[in-house]
């Protein structure tokens, strides 16, 4: 299959954007490095300590930002679709909060690095089958229950959130704040995201055109001969997997997987089949971007990145809004 | 089959590995550069530090009182004692590290806080073959050991020793001078909201102690229970103590002026100490102990 034209274009902008600020990001620091010297690193060359500070430090962290923004923005388009919600974004049926939870009675029961991670990702796996088991109840789980029901477990990790963060030692709050917040200062490997998100992005694209129908209800979608009992679960599964590997690796980071899926749509239109590979390379450059500036901007202290990627995506978004294409 | 055939050559590896390492501990041992850190982990260094990384304002106290002020080359922000070393390079704040700079700064040792910095931040500084020595400080034997540490490990023994035994003098000082007092039921104030205080396990806990006193809140489960003023108000306290926010700021303790039912209210019992004195586990907590010691003499004479 050739893909038509107008997929190719707007894919290949956003690819050339993309490697743009990845590279940009890696000559950004807190440390200035001239290029000659970056690409010194690169080859192997130059000091030691600026082959660190590249290969140890900066290019793992970009990485793993590109990746976690990419992972968000494709799972909350596809939330978008599940649940025919524009406001859906990948923590909305509370997978955040599980993982939240989880990594929080880790941190209480003194367990760090990997294990850490593992059992936020075991919080985020159970979360979702919690989710998906209560909504379907009785009778078939409508986007609508599982909406309800997602944002119920999720007020309910808000409490258990809440007490955790209330009644723990006060040095260990800083920690569990992390998960909260969203922070790739604390990310050990992209790998993991990576290893996750390229394979789903070739899994989606044959789906493309199942999900367009699907966008514009599953009665039609019925009609036109999609299985929707089956994609929706494929829907679901697939964006529980992309959030729950975000969340493991960089914490919760908002605003990413709500506002990038909207604002392709804004730019680009609603077909899938471009849209859900946008989302992986803008949401990644968002977050490129976000983290580049809370590692700079006020150097040597460092932001968490959840807050530069809704002080950018907040007014990009309503720019596009008022450009009236809704 | 292979593994059995390889077998020999395993065990030859992992003698002389054994050895070698044994041997380079003798060593190490011999020129004295070999401590436990507060995580009980061996923190060996081949010759003594000469750039050091403090992240936290404690470990800043701590290395400068152990004689190394000046081969600091990095600390974090708040680290403002003592005055030198706000002139130092700071790498972020002890909860969020700038780790390109602690990297870029090439230091030999590293002063991390357990709980205080994050351990992935630590893990990898770790991996890139820094070497770290944890600090975490929970009496005045732990502060005295933690400067000896760290004397040792930047060849500074001679200042470094003298600081150490002058802090664990000073408190036996106090020790001998307050353990015959009359006991005073203390509450000492650590944060204001939420209203917070510390058990007996806390090295506050040990100083309202090595004075005289009695932690009203000793006994209670938690390290850093959170309280309301009802709980303060039933154990109706002799003395109450606080810091503030800044040095000279008593505002907390007006609070209390409003409870006259309150033994420590009706005796004027209301006493300030500024909270960089006692807040922090380092040889400064000497001069807060001095302090509070006065203070709850102070509540002794109010008897009348």
């Amino acid at each position: 299959m050739i893909a038509p034209r107008y997929l190719i274009w707007p894919l290949l902008t956003l690819t050339i954007v993309s490697l743009v600020c990845v590279i940009a990001a890696v000559t950004q620091g807190s440390v200035a490095l001239s290029l000659e010297q970056l690409w010194q690193a690169f080859q192997g060359q130059g000091s030691l300590l600026n082959q660190t500070l590249v290969w140890e430090l900066r290019v793992p962290r970009v990485l793993a930002a590109f990746a976690t923004g990419g992972l968000l923005a494709v799972a909350g388009a596809l939330m978008q679709i599940l649940l025919r919600n524009p406001l859906a974004d990948p923590y909305v049926l509370g997978i955040s909060g599980g993982a939240s939870v989880a990594a929080l009675l880790a941190i209480l029961a003194g367990i760090t690095g990997v294990f850490l991670s593992g059992a936020a990702f075991i919080g985020a796996v159970l979360s979702t089958l919690l989710v998906f088991g209560l909504a379907q109840g009785v009778g078939r789980a409508s986007p609508m229950r599982l909406l309800l029901t997602g944002v119920v477990i999720a007020a309910g990790w808000g409490a258990c959130i809440t007490l955790m963060l209330a009644l723990a030692p006060p040095q260990k709050i800083p920690g569990m704040l992390f998960w909260l917040m969203g922070d790739l200062s604390y990310a050990h490997t992209p790998w993991l995201a990576w290893l996750v998100l390229v394979p789903i992005c070739f899994v989606l694209m044959p789906l493309g055109r199942s999900l367009n129908v699907l966008a514009r209800g599953p009665m039609q979608a019925a009609a036109l001969g999609v299985n929707v009992k089956q994609l929706e679960r494929l829907v679901f599964v697939i964006a529980s997997l992309l959030t729950a590997v975000a969340v493991t690796t960089a914490g919760s980071i908002g605003f990413v997987g709500l506002v990038v899926p909207h604002m392709l749509r804004l730019v680009l239109g609603n077909d899938q089949r471009l849209i859900l590979p946008a989302c992986a390379l803008a949401g990644g450059t968002l977050v490129t971007l976000a983290d580049t500036l809370a590692r700079t901007v006020i150097a040597p202290e460092q932001l968490p990145v959840g807050v530069i990627t809704a002080l950018l995506g907040v007014p990009t978004f309503l720019f596009l809004l008022r450009r009236g294409r809704v | 089959m292979t593994s059995l055939f390889f077998l020999p050559r395993h065990l030859m590896t992992l003698l002389l590995g054994l050895l070698s390492a044994i041997l380079i501990a003798e060593s190490a041992w011999a020129r004295g550069l070999c401590v436990e850190d507060d995580k009980q982990r061996e923190v060996c260094m081949a010759q003594p530090a000469q750039r050091i990384a403090a992240l936290s304002p404690g470990a800043t106290e701590l290395i400068y009182a152990a004689g190394a002020g000046e081969k600091v080359v990095a600390v974090v922000s708040f680290s403002d004692y003592p005055p030198e070393a706000k002139q130092v390079t700071s790498v972020g704040s002890h909860t969020r590290l700038d780790l390109e700079r602690v990297v870029s700064l090439k230091p030999d040792l590293v002063l991390a806080w357990g709980t205080g910095n994050p351990s992935e931040q630590i893990a990898t500084l770790e991996r890139i073959g820094l070497t770290v020595y944890y600090v975490e400080p929970h009496d005045f034997e732990d502060i005295a050991d933690n400067i000896k540490d760290m004397a040792i490990l930047s060849g500074t023994e001679g200042a470094g020793f003298k600081a150490a035994d002058d802090f664990l003098a000073g408190i036996q000082a106090l020790a001998d001078r307050y353990q015959s007092a009359a006991p005073v039921a203390t509450f000492y104030q650590v944060w204001d909201e939420p209203l917070m205080s510390m058990n007996s396990r806390h090295y506050i806990s040990k100083v309202v102690t090595l004075c005289g006193g009695v932690n009203v809140f000793a006994d209670s489960p938690r390290l850093i229970p959170r309280l309301n003023q009802e709980s303060v108000l039933i154990k109706n306290p002799e003395a109450i103590l606080a810091g503030g926010m800044g040095e000279r700021n008593a505002k907390w303790l007006e609070k209390w002026r409003a409870f006259p039912e309150l033994l420590a209210t009706q005796r004027d019992n209301l006493f300030f100490i500024p909270p960089s004195l006692i807040q922090r586990p380092t040889p400064r907590l000497l001069d807060g102990a001095r302090i509070m010691c006065e203070k709850l003499d102070v509540a002794r004479q109010q008897r009348g």
